[in-house]
């Protein structure tokens, strides 16, 4: 692995910098159209938030060569697994912005500030997914953090979304607090924050018989930390309060976002710190004194159980999805458990695949919700006779949610549960199968209230307003879950190449 | 230890000139009080209520707010002036970036009327219900 | 002599404090003040292990980062009490239980 300078390392950094002046643009974009008329106002600030986003993408599909560094004197790594990430938050990005656009809760609110925020999380959780040193991991979690407790808060004059965000400040704080006590210890027991020091320093046998208990200390001290940003059990508590609380597309944001750079800051820290490759770089074997494959298994499996049973008892859409988004968070984690290569690509490709099928349906809920007004489910009665296609469209998604066959959800699923299998874990594989069962029962119960509920009201059914934009959004959205199986040839090695370049780091 | 006695008796020979000058011009000053006198300020406004527990006006809220951001953030150029000449050209610009940031920061505040003691938004609704925002 | 010993109970014990505080206070403004602990206890450590066990300025400079990174969570936790204050006229958590279940 190459080890860079700041100047020379700033060619591989491009997406980021044209992010960082984005956002500054947009500022300066709201500040100066302070007397304009809020259409046109709007207008000059989505318009260069979009430019830049789709600008940083472009760049980071370009960089596709086999390179992999560590920036910045070994700050921030660049591989193929970062990349990848890159890739899916900025794809998160585009489509949250321009979920916002439309959606009846930020109608009275300025976007301006909301933006920028949405810009800032975005270049943060790139730095998340890709920092090698522990004052980076805890400075990008941090960021990303604060900007999104002031997303969650947005709508200050509203009740329930300043509740969430205090909830969120606080259990966040804490739980941020508490990694970085960890934090502070692993630097003590290894002298380095560099994660490849900490490395070679936990493989030496007078550190492994000196650490006794410590190790173990600190790793469930930064599992808090870690373990909020991917809203695993026992730091899930947050999860469904503030996702009913904060405004939709910012919820939308927040279940896959920082989730997804939870688990890649999961994955650098224990592949990069507390394991070593094998010689071909296809697998990892656990360095120091802590068994922690069987913690991160532990921890699965209580996630995805309670994710699933919590679902079963909601009557809010937005609490259900919250539980559905912890439930899957225990799926995805079974890959990182398996300590190979394939782990890591069926995670990503899993992580891939729910952005889409994840953000389409908070879409639905943002559509619903400018109808109806009501996130309860009992109010989807009779959606089905009033927006035929968009019911349709539900059904797609939450099969594919559910891990039904022809869609894409199933293939996820499918591929990680295979990944399991193949590591010698099938016990843990049926746990995964078992849990997929009962979370059918919550997602056919939607659909039985879409479908059949209120059908046989006589009143007659205006057509639900639907806006192009959102149109256009849900169908882009949802075609990649239908098509999952014909996509799968390139998610493959798409994924792969990201696998490949992690090993050599 | 030893060469700390030195700073305490300089300290204990400046109390106690201090106190014996106050004792001293308190015993031979005359001693003739009226109500005037005994007034923090002879010719200002009438201090209202005890001052131990003085109600700060909220919006000194968003001051204080808005300063101990800046001066946090100034905490970081400090290690970064200390090492400035070893590190040449790249980190000053990295550090003028910095600022720029700051400033830009500082911009948003101001022009989001932060700064200003009264809000725009509240200075329209003083003039339209000068009554009922006085109330309030 | 002060030995690392010493720095590290100080800043075990105040990240218990620091918990304790955040597990048992009902008000947001008290809870906001154990989380400071907590940090602060993290600093300590660095602190200390930057100058008894790596010997380099890493730690530091980490420490540095903490102070401003603190310092911004507490200013919008603040924003965010008090916007919530706005609408309940309460900084009690018992009173934002709006969302459960």
């Amino acid at each position: 692995m190459e080890r860079l300078d700041t100047i020379s390392s700033l060619q591989y950094f491009v997406p980021e910098i044209v992010l960082v002046f984005t956002l500054m643009a947009v500022l300066v974009c709201d500040l100066v159209s302070k007397n304009r008329a809020p259409r046109e106002r709007r207008l000059l600030i989505v318009i260069p938030s979009l430019i830049g986003l789709v600008v940083a993408l472009s760049y980071s599909l370009q960089g596709s060569e086999a390179v992999s560094a560590g920036l910045f004197h070994n700050m921030v790594a660049f591989d193929g697994f970062g990349q990848m990430l890159r890739v899916i938050f900025i794809v998160t990005s585009i489509f949250v912005l321009l979920f916002t656009l439309h959606s009846n809760e930020l109608r009275l609110v300025h976007h301006g500030e909301l933006l920028v925020l949405l810009l800032t999380v975005t270049v943060a959780l790139i730095w998340m997914a890709n920092s090698i040193n522990l004052l980076m991991i805890y400075l990008a979690l941090e960021t990303v953090s604060v900007a999104s407790y002031v997303m969650v808060g947005y709508l200050k004059t509203d009740r329930l979304s300043n509740e969430a965000s205090l909830k969120y400040i606080l259990f966040g704080a804490v739980s941020t607090g508490t990694m970085l006590f960890g934090l502070s210890l692993l630097y003590g027991l290894t002298g380095s924050l560099d994660l490849f020091e900490i490395r070679s320093a936990l493989s030496s046998q007078e550190v492994v018989a000196s650490s006794g208990p410590a190790l173990m200390v600190i790793l469930v001290l930064v599992l808090a930390g870690i373990g909020f940003k991917m809203a695993t059990v026992p730091f899930h508590f947050w999860c469904p309060d503030v996702y009913t609380g904060a405004p939709t597309p910012v919820t939308a944001f927040l279940s896959v976002g920082p989730k997804v750079a939870g688990f890649a800051v999961l994955i650098r820290f224990f592949y990069g710190g507390l394991a070593s490759p094998s010689e071909d770089g296809a697998s990892w074997a656990m360095v120091g004194s802590v068994d922690w494959q069987t913690m991160l298994m532990g921890i699965s499996v209580i996630t995805m159980t309670l994710g699933n049973v919590g679902a079963l008892l909601q009557t809010n859409m937005k609490r259900l999805l919250a539980y559905s988004s912890i439930a899957h968070a225990g799926y995805i984690m079974m890959g990182a458990v398996v300590l190979s290569g394939e782990g890591i690509q069926a995670m990503l490709a899993y992580m891939i695949i729910y952005l889409f099928m994840n953000l389409g349906a908070f879409l639905v809920v943002i559509v619903v919700h400018n109808d109806v007004g009501s996130f309860d489910i009992k109010d989807y009665a009779g959606i089905w006779r009033r927006a035929p296609l968009l019911t349709i469209g539900m059904g797609i998604l939450l099969f594919s949610l559910m891990g039904i066959p022809p869609f894409a959800g199933f293939l996820a699923k499918w591929y990680i549960f295979s990944v399991v299998i193949d590591a010698g874990l099938g016990w843990f594989a049926v746990i995964g199968g078992l849990n997929s069962a009962i979370g059918a029962f919550y997602y056919l119960k939607i659909l039985k209230t879409m479908f059949i509920d209120g059908s046989d009201t006589p009143e007659p059914s205006t057509p639900l307003a639907l806006q192009p934009l959102y149109a256009g959004l849900l169908l882009v959205l949802i075609v990649p879950n239908i098509i999952g199986l014909l996509l799968w040839g390139y998610l493959d090695r798409v994924t792969e190449f990201s696998q490949k370049l992690l090993d050599a780091m | 230890m030893i060469e700390y006695v030195g700073v305490l008796m300089f300290l204990a020979a400046g109390a106690l000139l201090a106190a014996a000058a106050t004792t001293v011009s308190g015993l031979v000053a005359p001693h003739n009080p009226t109500r005037e006198k005994l007034m923090p300020y002879e010719c200002g406004e009438n201090p209202v209520g005890s001052p131990w527990g003085v109600q700060f006006n909220i919006r000194f809220y968003v001051f204080v707010l808005v300063f101990l951001i800046f001066d946090v953030e100034a905490v970081m150029l400090v290690p970064w002036a200390v090492v400035l000449k070893e590190l040449g050209t790249p980190a000053l610009i990295a550090g003028f970036i910095f600022i720029g940031m700051l400033v830009l920061g500082l911009a948003d505040v101001w022009r989001k009327g932060d700064l200003e003691w009264v809000r725009e938004e509240e200075r329209a609704a003083l003039k339209t219900a000068p009554k009922n925002a006085k109330a309030a | 002599m002060i030995s690392l010993e010493h720095y590290l109970i100080v800043a075990a014990a105040l990240f218990s404090l620091g918990l304790y505080g955040v597990l048992t206070r009902k008000n947001a403004i008290n809870v906001l003040m154990s989380i400071e602990l907590i940090f602060n206890s993290a600093n300590i450590n660095l602190i200390a292990f930057s100058r008894f066990v790596s010997g380099d300025t890493e730690g530091q400079v980490f420490a540095l980062f903490v102070i401003v990174i603190a310092a911004c969570e507490a200013a919008v936790a603040l924003a965010i009490i008090m916007s919530l204050y706005r609408i309940l006229k309460d900084v009690s958590l018992d009173e934002a239980s709006v969302l459960k279940g």
